[in-house]
């Protein structure tokens, strides 16, 4: 069955594609933040960095369901998604972690207004844990999907999402602290760079890239790759001068990266969805590590050639 | 005497795995399963409209429309109009399509409300009152069947007629089909039929035949294991629309999962160094 040859029904799209809009794009940059900032929370301990990722990171957390709920076609049952917990669906795990996370963000926060510097430093941990959960899981929400820009790089997007969720956070937390996390935005960001590369020649090896060759969605790529780029750059400009101005600027195109690649994202999924030889023609990641030819039992007397159907010929 | 007895020769007893068999080979196109579907589930008329793509105005499935029947003229040759054809169904394909009810169904399996929940026949049914439209079930499905209503918001699809065979009716549509192309039973023994079938149309001297959703076939790879709903098919799967190589999306999550982390572990590093600086 292997080997593809161009066959569609009329062209009609054999996926149907998600609604996600920018109310999904909204959720991912903050609970990403959300998440991220909770790291940088656990880790900073009484220093302003650390005070100010934890309030950013209860912020976020408190902010982030809204986009969600707002985005439900049927937002008043809401509270279904704590009805069940279901390990096949990274929708069920990140709504578990989200409201863990919310719970978390809270108490830090309380213990941090009440100066209770035992209890915060037990729920460092957990809160860090939950965290990094929260960081990757919509990568792998979406990967779950059929959608061949997303299924084809089930491995790329968690650390795509969770490197740009770093890197939103630590531009957050400077921004609102002063604190200068460099080797953290540098890391985080050049991390975002090079998996959205490593995503763009997965999806060309996959044979799944043209959606991304629409204007739109071009400009998107665009946006992601040079805002990324910058903000390293400004970065290590900041460094180099010791000047907080470029930091600044740094951790500004730093989130700018992380919303235009998650738009990128979800957007260039939809257009992907749609075209039926992007989902036909695939190549899934095993194929690409070792070619095979799936054969069947029910396939008795597979036929030579499966005869090739020109489509409305006259 | 359950009436699904009589007309599908075949008992509805809970516990037992229930599905389709959609032999294409003797459809003729009447759409029957489409009305009978329509009819007894209620579903609006979707708009009217000529497509020009054959005799197939419905296009595809949907929220409303649970079963379609697809129309392919294999009329054109390399040379331009074919002025011969083999007898068999004079190379025009016909195919009714449905939710193919997967042994391991994506869009079940993604689902966080568990609005989406295996019945007692082993079928995949949504229910309404739990489902708070999320819509996550819509880009999993790898069929592309589920689809959220304009209406009510929420996912709708082929319940391989659950309320009817709560009351021992085989579905609407394998009553109403006039040739059994669409024929109802328990899984194992329209597996069993189908390859029946299948050995008879190969000796009657029809190759390209071949069972699309059984064990080890296309339409049941990547993890989805079976489908019980599952087609006879005459030409290649995408020829129909259909995916040859489809995939079940929860075996992607745990090789995502581990590498996430194992990256978010490298930042918390990054972050303890850039903490630790004064």
């Amino acid at each position: 069955m292997s080997g593809y040859r161009g066959d569609t029904y009329y062209g009609r799209p054999a996926l149907k594609p998600s609604h996600y809009g920018w109310l999904v794009v909204a959720y991912l940059v903050t609970g990403g933040l959300a998440g991220s900032a909770a790291i940088i929370g656990a880790l900073g301990g009484e220093r302003p960095a650390g005070r100010a990722a934890r309030a950013i990171a209860f912020a976020a957390v408190a902010v982030a369901p809204l986009p969600l709920v707002k985005d439900l076609h049927v937002p008043r049952r809401w509270y279904n998604m704590l009805r069940i917990a279901r390990p096949t669906s990274p929708m069920s795990i990140g709504s578990w972690t989200l409201a863990a996370s919310g719970g978390l963000a809270a108490l830090q926060v309380l213990a941090d207004l009440l100066g209770a510097r035992s209890i915060r430093r037990v729920l460092a941990l957990p809160a860090a844990g939950l965290g990094a959960v929260l960081s990757i899981y919509t990568g792998t929400l979406l990967a779950a999907a059929a959608t061949p820009l997303w299924s084809s790089v089930p491995r790329l997007l968690p650390v795509l999402f969770g490197s740009s969720a770093m890197s939103t956070a630590a531009a957050a937390v400077e921004l609102a602290s002063g604190a200068d996390l460099a080797e953290l935005a540098i890391a985080a960001t050049a991390a975002e760079a090079i998996s959205l590369e490593a995503a763009a020649s997965a999806w060309r090896e996959a044979r799944v890239e043209a959606p991304l060759d629409e204007p739109r969605l071009a400009a998107a790529h665009r946006a992601a790759r040079l805002l990324a780029v910058a903000s390293i750059g400004l970065n290590v400009l900041a460094v180099a001068t010791r000047s907080k101005a470029p930091r600044d600027a740094a951790a500004v195109a730093a989130i700018g990266a992380g919303i235009a690649m998650r738009a990128l994202l979800v957007f260039g999924g939809q257009r992907s969805a749609l075209r039926p030889t992007d989902y036909f023609g695939m190549k899934t990641a095993e194929e690409l590590v070792q070619p095979q030819s799936p054969t069947s039992v029910a396939m008795r007397s597979r036929p030579s050639t499966f005869p090739r159907v020109p489509r409305n010929g006259w | 005497m359950q009436e699904a007895e009589r007309t599908a020769h075949e008992p509805i007893v809970p516990g037992r795995s229930y599905g389709f068999f959609t032999d294409t080979s003797l459809c003729i196109g009447c759409k029957a399963c489409e009305v009978a579907c329509k009819e007894w589930n209620e579903l609006p008329a979707e708009d009217g409209g000529l497509t020009g793509e054959s005799y197939d105005n419905t296009s595809a499935l949907g929220a409303t429309t649970w079963r379609h029947v697809t129309f392919v003229e294999k009329i054109g040759g390399p040379g331009g109009r074919v002025t011969e054809m083999a007898p068999f169904q004079s190379n025009w394909l016909m195919a009714s399509d449905v939710c193919k009810h997967c042994a391991n169904a994506p869009c079940l399996e993604v689902c966080p409300t568990g609005a989406i929940f295996r019945t007692e026949f082993d079928t995949v049914v949504v229910q309404g009152d739990i489902c708070n439209g999320c819509g996550y079930c819509v880009p999993a499905c790898p069929f592309g069947v589920v689809e959220l209503s304009k209406v009510d918001g929420k996912a709708h699809k082929c319940t391989l007629c659950y309320d009817r065979m709560k009351g021992g009716f085989e579905p609407a549509c394998a009553k109403a089909c006039p040739t059994e192309s669409i024929q109802f039973g328990e899984v194992d023994a329209l597996t069993a039929r189908a390859v029946a079938r299948l050995d008879r149309l190969h000796a009657l001297g029809q190759p390209d035949a071949y069972l699309y959703g059984v064990p080890g076939g296309p339409g049941a790879t990547g993890g989805l294991r079976r489908l019980n709903a599952f087609f006879l098919l005459l030409d290649r799967p995408e020829v129909y629309g259909l995916p040859a190589r489809p995939s079940r999306g929860a075996e992607r999550i745990a090789p995502g999962f581990g590498e996430g982390l194992l990256a978010m572990a490298g930042f918390a590093i990054a972050a303890l160094v850039a903490l630790r600086k004064r």
